[in-house]
């Protein structure tokens, strides 16, 4: 008989991981050199959708408290990361700032951690609902902050330009930051995962009195789950800014939020490739199939410009997987080496085990 | 002060009836389901839409087109609940992903529309008739603010007796307080289901032509925020209430346009936020709402 599992010596499980990190940094040095303007949108953007969904998953998968609050959330640490990068003569011209605030200018790894840090006190809002209200009265109140969130941007002018939006932000968003912060973010949520905290977050997402009668302090792992989710939500939010190079208030709207719900439900919830999946799939989506809704002739017939009709058709896609496969498409589980091996490149090993 | 005041309360009266038929529509099929139908800001608006397609681009009578936007929206709420929601409700899946079928539904819905006619504020349809105004004692009460609180009120008394006394009525409280037991007993928990959602359907289409007389537009993403605030007003109302539900929808609108027209102008942007405001409120101190709940406690609270 074979032996199926991988040999998981120590030398060679380092080694393994050596190689496979050296192939994905050739991969991303290629993309870096080779993809060039739309393409290379449509690959930082999957990069930053999926940094997004997977603090999000935190709380709304793991924890099982489905938040629709980090739309507000990533506004927030957005434009806290944005006032700390824009030159200091635009915020003069433009906004009305203390003058430390005005004269400000950090590198862009410090901005990054400050959003973050914001966007952790500011789900504050977020978890104070999160501890009464359960099921879809807590989906609404986190709507509600979304909107208020939106609200308060429009009318605070004078941090936030208004609805009028803030320009002249400085690109510092390319490969390497999104990569090495998604590569950060997929090690750390794949460890949390099976850490004491990540187990008990899942714990509670399945049965929140079972868990509290375990002996699992179920207010203390909410909040370690809003703070966690938080600031990864933040970052990402943070990065996508310093990418689209503006910025205006209705960015990270209902719509926004819906997209990322959508790859959470899309690729499996509770599962790091199962979010990594769904945000290649649906950013792959609605970025290379644009061009059928702006009209095109087939075979003779004019087919008219149709705005929206990747919406409709995301939307229809998600109410079939939500019908014919809730858990999405892979479920909670992960997709590893080890599953690769056993599921495609040695069936019938496992078969004579199972024999 | 006071004259002003009662202009206010007068402009007030047809955004509340606005919530307040959009409501009931919330309140029924939460009470019954135990979901938030996220569309039903989406089949407003399409109610809304043909209205003004039938009368004001096609050129047919205003009551035509009226009656057009009815059956179209009562049809929208319908094909929702066949297509959408019992798929998902019926193979017990978990409330989430109902949920976002629901807000998937509402995306897809408000897209379509979208995509024919782009994201443009255009003029609603208003027959002659409705533009004569009264002077009431220093007053200006239009016919249409009279009309529009008639209808409402006659509405609410009818579908009040029908929930309490019609043999369809008293199946969905029986289905929205314990589906199983409503069942056992002989309850067509499907046909109730359908019944919620066809009335509250329609209640939605009578509510946008509401909405378009009073405020004379539409446009595709018009049904975001009346939609919202009408759910905030049947939890208000105590959530499975249908009379709760419009006193609620009085109460949110009549407040939002006091809370406007009392305090200075430059807090008036943040009108959303007293809504959402008023929302952690509810929630915080009441989450049984104003007046008793048809569903059961469990679901609020932690």
């Amino acid at each position: 008989m074979r032996n199926v599992n991988p040999d998981n010596s120590r030398k060679q499980r380092i080694l393994k991981t050596l190689i496979f990190a050296a192939i994905i940094i050739g991969i991303l040095a290629l993309a870096d050199t080779k993809l060039r303007g739309f393409y290379l949108g449509v690959f930082l953007l999957f990069g930053i959708n999926a940094i997004a969904c997977l603090g999000v998953s935190i709380t709304n998968s793991y924890a099982n408290i489905f938040s629709l609050g980090f739309g507000g959330i990533m506004l927030m640490a957005a434009y806290t990361c944005v006032l700390f990068t824009l030159p200091v003569s635009y915020k003069e011209s433009t906004l009305t700032l203390p003058l430390w605030l005005e004269n400000l200018q950090a590198p862009f790894i410090l901005a990054l951690i400050v959003s973050g840090i914001v966007a952790v006190l500011s789900s504050i809002v977020l978890v104070l609902p999160a501890f009464r209200l359960r099921g879809h009265y807590f989906v609404l109140a986190s709507m509600g902050i979304n909107i208020v969130m939106t609200n308060l941007a429009i009318n605070m002018r004078a941090y936030t330009h208004g609805p009028l939006g803030l320009r002249n932000i400085p690109f510092h968003t390319n490969v390497w930051w999104v990569y090495g912060l998604l590569a950060l973010t997929v090690f750390f949520v794949t460890r949390f995962k099976r850490s004491k905290f990540g187990r008990a977050l899942i714990a509670i997402g399945k049965d929140q009195t079972l868990a509290a009668a375990l002996g699992i302090d179920v207010v203390k792992y909410k909040i370690y789950a809003f703070v966690i989710g938080s600031f990864i939500v933040g970052i990402s939010g943070a990065l996508w800014v310093h990418y689209t190079g503006s910025m205006h208030p209705n960015v990270f709207d209902l719509n926004f939020v819906f997209h990322i719900i959508a790859m959470l439900a899309v690729g499996g919830s509770g599962s790091v490739t199962g979010a990594l999946l769904g945000a290649a799939i649906i950013t792959a989506f609605t970025h290379l199939a644009r061009p059928i809704q702006e009209g095109f002739a087939l075979f003779s017939f004019d087919v008219p410009p149709l705005i929206g009709l990747i919406q409709v058709l995301l939307a229809v896609v998600v109410v079939l997987i939500m019908i014919f496969r809730p858990d999405g498409l892979i479920g909670s589980r992960e997709i590893t080496f080890n599953s690769v091996k056993c599921n495609f490149v040695m069936p019938k090993a496992r078969e004579e085990e199972k024999g | 002060m006071g004259l002003y005041l009662a202009q206010q309360l007068v402009n007030g009266i047809s955004y509340g009836s606005i919530l307040g038929l959009l409501a009931v529509g919330y309140t029924m099929i939460y009470g019954i389901l135990g979901l938030i139908n996220f569309a039903h800001g989406e089949v407003f608006m399409i109610g809304a839409f043909i209205c003004y397609l039938a009368s004001a681009v096609r050129g047919m009578p205003w009551v035509i087109g009226a009656i057009l936007a009815l059956v179209t929206s009562t049809a929208v709420g319908f094909l929702l609940q066949r297509y959408v929601y019992r798929p998902t409700t019926e193979k017990k899946a978990p409330l989430l992903t109902v949920f976002i079928a629901s807000f998937a539904a509402s995306i897809g819905l408000r897209h379509i529309v979208m995509m024919f006619y782009t994201d443009k504020r255009r003029a609603f349809p208003i027959p002659g008739v409705f533009e004569r105004m009264f002077l009431v004692g220093g007053i200006a009460i239009g016919l249409r603010d009279i009309v529009i609180f008639i209808v409402t009120i006659a509405i609410m008394s009818v579908l009040a007796y029908f929930i309490r006394y019609s043999k369809t009525g008293m199946g969905m409280r029986a289905v929205s307080y314990d589906k199983n037991t409503a069942e056992l007993v002989g309850v067509n928990s499907r046909k109730v289901t359908i019944a919620a959602f066809i009335i509250g359907s329609a209640l939605a289409g009578l509510s946008a032509l509401v909405y378009g007389l009073s405020f004379g537009i539409v446009n595709p993403s018009m049904g975001i925020t009346p939609g919202l605030t009408a759910f905030i007003a049947a939890v208000l109302g105590g959530i499975g209430n249908v009379t709760g539900a419009m006193i609620g929808g009085f109460i949110i609108g009549l407040g939002e346009v006091l809370f406007v027209a009392l305090l200075p102008a430059s807090l008036s942007p943040l009108r959303p936020l007293f809504v959402w405001a008023l929302l952690f409120v509810i929630l915080f101190i009441k989450p049984s709402g104003l007046f008793r709940p048809n569903v059961k406690f469990e679901e609020i609270w932690e």
